[in-house]
């Protein structure tokens, strides 16, 4: 098998949470029974994950009480998302055992190794029934990834710079004051869709005609913005070097609570809504490999994901898991088809084929 | 020191200026290591030494300080005898084609890093050497290898060759003329090599984040892949730490062979 | 010792002198030579393009990736960007470096030799992250120098993120650098030579011009084609004080292995770069190189 086919390109403005309902109620763990012909245990698996708050929350949340469970030690690989993509595929290409057991990678990136045919179907996992529909991957067939929660890319504010109240729209970054003090992802990751339409331009247009987006990504160029990572926008912001940025909810909470004065919006022109999942890399000794999928299986109950997203503050994917208490209402945190009205999703089969030509675009209008 | 007010004047005002731009991003945050707040910052919000004490209880961060340091002393082991060989071939001899020779042993630093990662990546993972730590202590050595070769070169391209046709008219074998005249000399630029090799092995990390898995992690690889959102004190107590001991380590250096020999002009 | 002669004589014998050298070298060619079968692996990925929907390369040879990196326009800008500021780098570096070494060599204060020695090695253990955030704290918006402008009424400077501080950041960097490789070169000239232009009745600026600078030319080769090759192919210090605008060569590399995953795009890329490196380091070593380096030769 060289890959997969997607069967749907549509580009959807999405309606959640459809028919979650219908399941409700907490998902139980498949809990191995004592009689049944369960492989060896592993000493350890290892789990990719980012570093941080993200890794303490999966910490918390699964690997610790994955291993109270069945006695399995969960090791974390804090490599970056790009950079072990290289790895494992090498690792599956020359017939390794790959580095890591789980990937916790964004579901874009995961797609492309799903494409590439490095994963593991997980389509037998028990606890996928109990699951919203935001859980299967868009386009792929089967469970080469199973997506574990969404996010937003934000317009994270110091509202010191926002005297008249936080900002409606991303033009309002387009004022003249906020030469050189508004931030991007270098790759523009998050901000392209937004554009398209603060462009003038609209979302069914992706990706056959994006010039409204270049047009406005173009103006934007025109105030001198920083280009960086996560850990540079906080940085950024604890220094007042920038007045807002496009970036991930997560880390913007993340920065607030260690004392930084942000908080964070959707525009009027919505923003990027997209999820991250779990997958296994081929090539893993038969035994690895289930406990693998068990510990997959494990993120996905009630009871882990309650723990895990309360530390991300993100929205799960099994029905009946509370938000945190400081972002109850929060537009970051879509609960009902109402909040996702404003929130943009493009399907993962048209962001892996054209990501690599917006990234070098954006890259073209900045570097120039 | 021979010269007059002009020569002090220039010489001092260039140095003080290279001292500032050395040392002030690591004097600034080693002072906001002893910060009581939540970020880095200079000067300190109150000192404490809260930030040393979390990291002092961090097991892994010692393991992976170990496992540095082993790499590092692989790298630096292998990096002696080969930089000093080519190095003293490269300064005595006309080797043919010589510069095709030199473009070629610069390799390490024409080739970007990314490019000798993936490089090395695949080619150790053909050959089933993943997983284990010297590879990757071999790796730090060839790409900095040429630090060592010119270091040696600098050194040996001084050597007067009189007095190597001295030893061997006095009857002086080649190998002792090699072991008493020729290595003696070239020992400056072999400690100040083997020196550089092994504070960059210690400290590499793009190369050995594509060589090491989650289980031989190695320091810089730990501490940089441990960020994503937020950049905490605890990075600063860690540099800090890490300086004592090369700090430590140079001293140690010094009372053993002295580091004026490579330092000192004749 | 004798037992240890014969033996060398055994095993080699001296009319096999010629070979020595060759033989000394061995090794280190060896070892390049791992990069070299990596550039081998390298060179078989850049023939392949991508396939977007199976996210494989492509088992047909072909040279559409040399095409696309020489003509996007993205690729001459950054491979431009890179090159200019290896050479100014390389220049400002050396300038730097001189002096210090010179200094930490002939200073008579074992002190004062050992301080400026530490203060070389000091920037290599703050990492890449932690050292701009400390570049933050000095020179950001509400930096210690803009800070100390406020003083005097200048409004707030941007002296991080642009071009300049890539060049600044870079130089800092390649400092330690450049001083090391010619602190040994300068060790070896003998202090005596220069007292000697002095009472022939040279002016210091004379007797460095021409006694120590041709004398430490090996040094100044040497360290000149570190911070050179270094510079070209660094990609930290664009990275983390170039704000996202002032990417090198390098960078492009690393966004097509890391972010893009198009590795065929990202090996054409490094093969270039290795390439032009070799090319501007034959062409310095044809420059300046030549006999400077065989000083130490029988003649």
């Amino acid at each position: 098998m060289k890959g997969q086919k997607f069967d749907s390109t549509v580009v959807l403005r999405r309606t959640f949470l459809k028919g979650a309902a219908a399941f409700g109620g907490a998902a139980a763990l498949r809990v191995p029974h004592a009689f049944a012909q369960e492989p060896a245990k592993p000493a350890e698996i290892i789990v990719r994950a980012w570093g941080g708050s993200w890794v303490d929350s999966l910490k918390a949340g699964v690997s610790d009480p994955f291993t109270a469970k069945t006695g399995v030690a969960v090791r974390h690989d804090l490599t970056e998302d790009n950079e072990i993509q290289p790895k494992v595929w090498a690792a599956v290409a020359q017939g390794r055992v790959p580095p890591i057991h789980i990937n916790w990678d964004t579901t874009t990136n995961a797609t492309k190794s799903a494409l590439r045919g490095v994963t593991e179907d997980l389509s037998d996992l028990a606890n996928l029934k109990n699951t919203t529909d935001l859980a299967k991957p868009v386009g792929l067939d089967g469970y080469p990834i199973v997506n574990t929660y969404g996010y937003v890319y934000v317009l994270a504010f110091r509202p010191e710079a926002f005297p008249d109240g936080p900002p409606k729209s991303w033009k309002d970054l387009l004022d003249p004051k906020f030469k050189g003090r508004i931030a991007f992802y270098n790759d523009g990751i998050g901000f392209h869709f937004p554009a398209q339409v603060a462009g003038g331009g609209k979302l069914e247009d992706i990706p056959g005609n994006m010039q409204p987006a270049w047009d406005f990504i173009a103006k934007m160029k025109e105030q001198q913005p920083l280009l960086g990572e996560d850990p540079d926008f906080t940085a950024w912001f604890q220094r007042g070097e920038i007045d807002a940025a496009c970036t991930i909810s997560t880390n913007a909470r993340e920065a607030k609570k260690n004392g930084v004065n942000i908080d964070w919006v959707v525009p009027a022109e919505g923003a990027k809504f997209d999820t991250d999942g779990l997958w296994i890399p081929k090539g893993l000794p038969e035994n690895e490999l289930y406990w693998a999928k068990e510990y997959i299986n494990f993120a996905l109950t009630k009871e882990a994901q309650q723990v895990w997203l309360d530390g991300l503050g993100l929205p799960g994917v099994v029905p009946g898991v509370n938000p945190p208490a400081d972002l109850a209402d929060d537009p970051s945190y879509p609960t009902s088809e109402e909040d996702f009205k404003n929130l943009i999703r493009i399907s993962s089969k048209v962001q892996v084929e054209n990501e690599s030509e917006w990234f070098s675009k954006f890259k073209s209008i900045m570097q120039g | 020191m021979t010269g007059s007010l002009g020569k002090s004047v220039v010489l001092w005002s260039v140095v003080a200026c290279g001292l500032v731009i050395l040392s002030a991003p690591t004097l600034v945050v080693l002072g906001a290591s002893f910060t009581a707040g939540n970020i880095i910052a200079f000067p300190p919000e109150g000192l404490s030494l809260k930030w040393y004490s979390r990291i002092a209880g961090a097991g892994d961060l010692w393991n992976a300080f170990q496992r540095s340091l082993y790499v590092a002393f692989v790298c630096t082991l292998a990096a002696i005898p080969v930089g000093t060989l080519a190095g003293i071939a490269l300064a005595k001899y006309a080797v043919r084609p010589e510069r095709t020779i030199q473009v070629y042993l610069l390799l390490p630093f024409t080739i970007p890093l990314i490019g000798s990662g993936i490089g090395l990546m695949l080619l150790f993972g053909d050959l089933r050497l993943l997983g284990q730590l010297w590879p990757v202590g071999i790796a730090c050595c060839v790409i900095n290898l040429p630090f060592m070769i010119w270091a040696v070169m600098a050194s040996a391209s001084a050597l007067d060759p009189e007095l190597e046709l001295a030893a061997a008219s006095c009857g002086a074998p080649p190998l002792s003329t090699f072991l008493h005249v020729t290595l003696p000399a070239v020992v400056p630029g072999v400690i100040s090599g083997s020196l550089l090799m092994f504070i960059l092995a210690l400290n590499e990390f793009l190369v050995s984040l594509l060589l090491v898995d989650a289980r031989i992690v190695t320091l810089p690889v730990h501490i940089y892949n441990s960020i994503r959102s937020i950049i905490t004190p605890d990075l600063a107590a860690i540099s800090v730490v890490f300086i004592a001991c090369a700090a430590a380590a140079v001293l140690l250096l010094d009372r053993l062979v002295g580091l004026e020999i490579f330092l000192k002009s004749k | 010792m004798d037992a240890l002669e014969a033996a060398a004589a055994v095993v080699w014998p001296a009319r096999f002198a010629a070979a020595v050298p060759y033989l000394m070298l061995a090794p280190a060619v060896l070892l390049v030579g791992l990069l070299v079968i990596g550039l081998a692996y390298i060179g078989d990925t850049s023939l392949r393009t991508l396939d977007t929907s199976t996210f494989l390369l492509s088992d047909d040879y072909t040279l559409a990736n040399y095409r696309r990196a020489l003509s996007e326009s993205l690729f001459r800008t950054v491979a431009a960007r890179s090159l200019q500021a290896s050479l100014i780098v390389t220049a400002v570096t050396l300038l730097l470096a001189f002096p210090y070494a010179y200094l930490m060599v002939r200073t008579p204060s074992a002190a004062l030799r050992k301080l400026l020695l530490i203060a070389l090695f000091l920037p290599f253990f703050i990492g890449q992250v932690v050292r701009a955030y400390g570049w933050l704290i000095i020179l950001g918006n509400q930096g210690m120098v803009n800070d100390a402008l406020s003083l005097v009424g200048v409004a707030p400077l941007r002296l991080l993120y642009n071009y300049p501080s890539v060049l600044f950041g870079l130089i800092q960097y390649m400092l330690p650098f450049a001083v090391l490789m010619l602190a040994p070169a300068l060790t070896a000239i003998p202090e005596e030579l220069e007292a000697a232009a002095h009472s022939l009745g040279a002016n210091w600026l004379r007797a460095f011009w021409h006694v120590v600078l041709p004398l430490a030319r090996p040094g100044l080769v040497g360290a000149g084609l570190v911070v050179l090759t270094l510079t070209l192919t660094d990609f930290a210090m664009p990275a983390i004080l170039g704000g996202g605008s002032q990417d090198f060569i390098a960078n492009a590399i690393y966004d097509q292995f890391f972010r893009t995953s198009d590795q065929g795009l990202g090996a054409t890329l490094a093969l270039l770069l290795v390439a032009a490196g070799s090319l501007l380091v034959g062409l310095v070593l044809y420059l300046f190189g030549a006999g400077t380096l065989a000083m130490g030769r029988r003649r």
